[in-house]
């Protein structure tokens, strides 16, 4: 079944805006129970998504659009909250947000870890506050580990 | 009679008016051009969300094999007792009827069901601001319960129908995570039960001359391909006919952007006839898909309704340009006349005056 090119169609799509669309050979994928990587030829599937980096390797296209995927030719947004539909030839992931790690705000996330971990003090016995804190805290800590991860040098 | 100095006057108030009101419609013609482009981009995601929640209700049962619950509140429909109503206006005035109608629409729906508990959330300024004057605010206690937590409990109801929010400055920017928040709100009303349904009254804007106003129903979950639209108002023929010209005069497509592929390949997300692995549970798809799918009508009411008042605006001030321009070339008239009268009267004085000589 392989086709000539064996490449994924990657689409992140927001709320606001269709952000990525391109060409890839592989896609890593924050899913709420842990990281998946999709190659071409995966079996469909809908999941749902956590708070964490997508990562897209890109595949080596006609067009130059070099700053889409950057010199290491791939490309990393963190995502948090979504949903993504995994087709064989085929990955549209719908985020509710999605930020280039360069565009996070450390301490933005930090103050947001802050106040996830005062949630979760005073959350009591409310099973659903409980999880509300735990959702703040791994965005905010998501965020914090795609953001420094950058920085750092390889 | 008004001699030339005070008509001359007058036209130059007439004319730096029709300044204001034409630098007015072509910043509002500049911000309806952004709002469209806005409300087409935001489409894909809300017809993929709709797309991949109608296969997933149609794969998967909504109540559950073993224990027979039913794995989501939201579908449950219950007699409509206590609704939930929220109202989109704008946030400035300056726009037409755009607010009034919106209002219009709003009091109809409320007046048509005296028989129902009207909660109202107000978006946008204008809206609030009437809304509050008309009726009651609700107002909270805090109590504490026996684990020594404070709750916010409502006071009993001051009237059948009370103003519970607003939410000011939201339209401005429009942010999705403050959208979240109000679709996570009304979500957590309805499974409380504290609401048996809830409407959104907006201005539908799908281009300059295809828009009306509409009552939508966004609770409970019936059909979710098709929108529940309860009432709808159609503008009239020469109110299109207005907004028509006026996008033409400010350079504005009249018809919408053709998106129709785009949406054509957003539909088939989550439909492919193949069979999915549902990585969760369908509960837990259900529970994360469907504050989305709130969400998502909330943002694409409030986007298409941002972009329907810059479009009153701009028609409206297209409308105060041209009466402003009818009122100075009236104004000019009459100024020739009176001078030429005043010409007129001398020459007579002179001639006369010679003639007695």
């Amino acid at each position: 079944m392989a086709d000539e090119s064996n490449q994924l169609r990657v689409r992140l799509v927001t709320p606001e805006r269709i952000l990525f669309e391109h060409a890839a050979t592989a896609v890593e994928l924050p899913a709420e129970n842990g990281y998946m990587e999709v190659l071409f030829g995966h079996a469909p599937l809908v999941a749902l998504l956590g708070a964490g980096d997508v990562i897209v390797h890109c595949a080596p296209e006609t067009d130059s659009d070099a700053d889409k995927c950057g010199p290491t030719g791939e490309s990393r947004y963190n995502v948090s909250w979504g949903f993504v539909e995994v087709l064989p030839g085929r990955v549209t992931i719908l985020a509710s947000d999605a930020l280039k790690p360069e565009e996070i705000d450390v301490q933005r996330a930090q103050q947001q870890r802050e106040r996830g971990e005062k949630m979760w003090k005073e959350a009591g016995e409310s099973e659903e506050a409980y999880t509300e804190a735990l959702h703040v805290i791994s965005e905010a800590e998501a965020k914090i580990s795609s953001a420094t991860e950058v920085a750092k040098p390889h | 009679m008004a001699n030339v100095l005070d008509l001359r006057r007058r036209i130059r108030s007439v004319k730096n008016t029709r300044q204001i009101t034409k630098a007015m419609k072509m910043v509002s013609a500049a911000k309806l051009r952004r709002a469209q482009e806005r409300a087409l981009a935001a489409r894909p995601y809300a017809r993929m969300i709709v797309s991949v929640l109608e296969s997933l209700r149609r794969r998967v049962d909504l109540y559950d094999e073993k224990t027979g619950n039913l794995c989501n509140a939201l579908f449950l429909t219950r007699p409509e007792k206590r609704v939930l109503l929220i109202v989109i206006s704008g946030d400035k005035g300056f726009a037409g009827a755009f607010n009034a109608n919106i209002l219009k629409t709003a009091y109809q729906f409320i007046n048509g069901n005296p028989d129902r508990e009207i909660d109202i959330e107000a978006v946008g300024r204008k809206g609030r601001d009437q809304l509050r004057r008309r009726y009651p605010t609700a107002a909270y206690t805090d109590q504490t319960d026996e684990n020594g937590q404070t709750h916010k409990v409502r006071s009993p109801r001051k009237g059948p129908v009370e103003v519970t929010g607003d939410h000011p400055g939201l339209l401005v920017k429009l942010e999705t995570s403050r959208v979240l928040e109000l679709a996570h709100n009304v979500i957590s009303r309805y499974t409380h039960e504290e609401i048996d349904a809830a409407y959104i009254v907006y201005n539908e804007f799908k281009s300059v001359i295809a828009q009306r106003l509409v009552v939508e129903r966004l609770l409970p979950l019936i059909d979710l391909e098709n929108p529940q639209i309860t009432g709808a108002v159609e503008p009239s023929a020469e109110e299109k006919e207005r907004q028509a010209e006026a996008a033409l005069s400010a350079g504005i497509d009249i018809e919408a952007a053709d998106t129709a592929e785009a949406e054509e390949e957003a539909k088939k997300f989550g439909t492919a006839e193949v069979d999915y692995i549902y990585e969760q549970p369908a509960e837990e798809l259900f529970a994360g898909l469907l504050p989305q799918y709130i969400f998502s009508v909330l943002f694409h009411a409030m986007t298409e309704s941002v972009a329907a008042e810059h479009a009153a605006r701009m028609t409206a001030m297209d409308s105060a340009t041209n009466n402003a321009s009818d009122m100075i070339d009236d104004l000019t008239l009459h100024m020739n006349r009176v001078r030429q009268a005043a010409i007129t009267k001398e020459i007579i004085e002179i001639v006369s005056g010679a003639a007695a000589l």
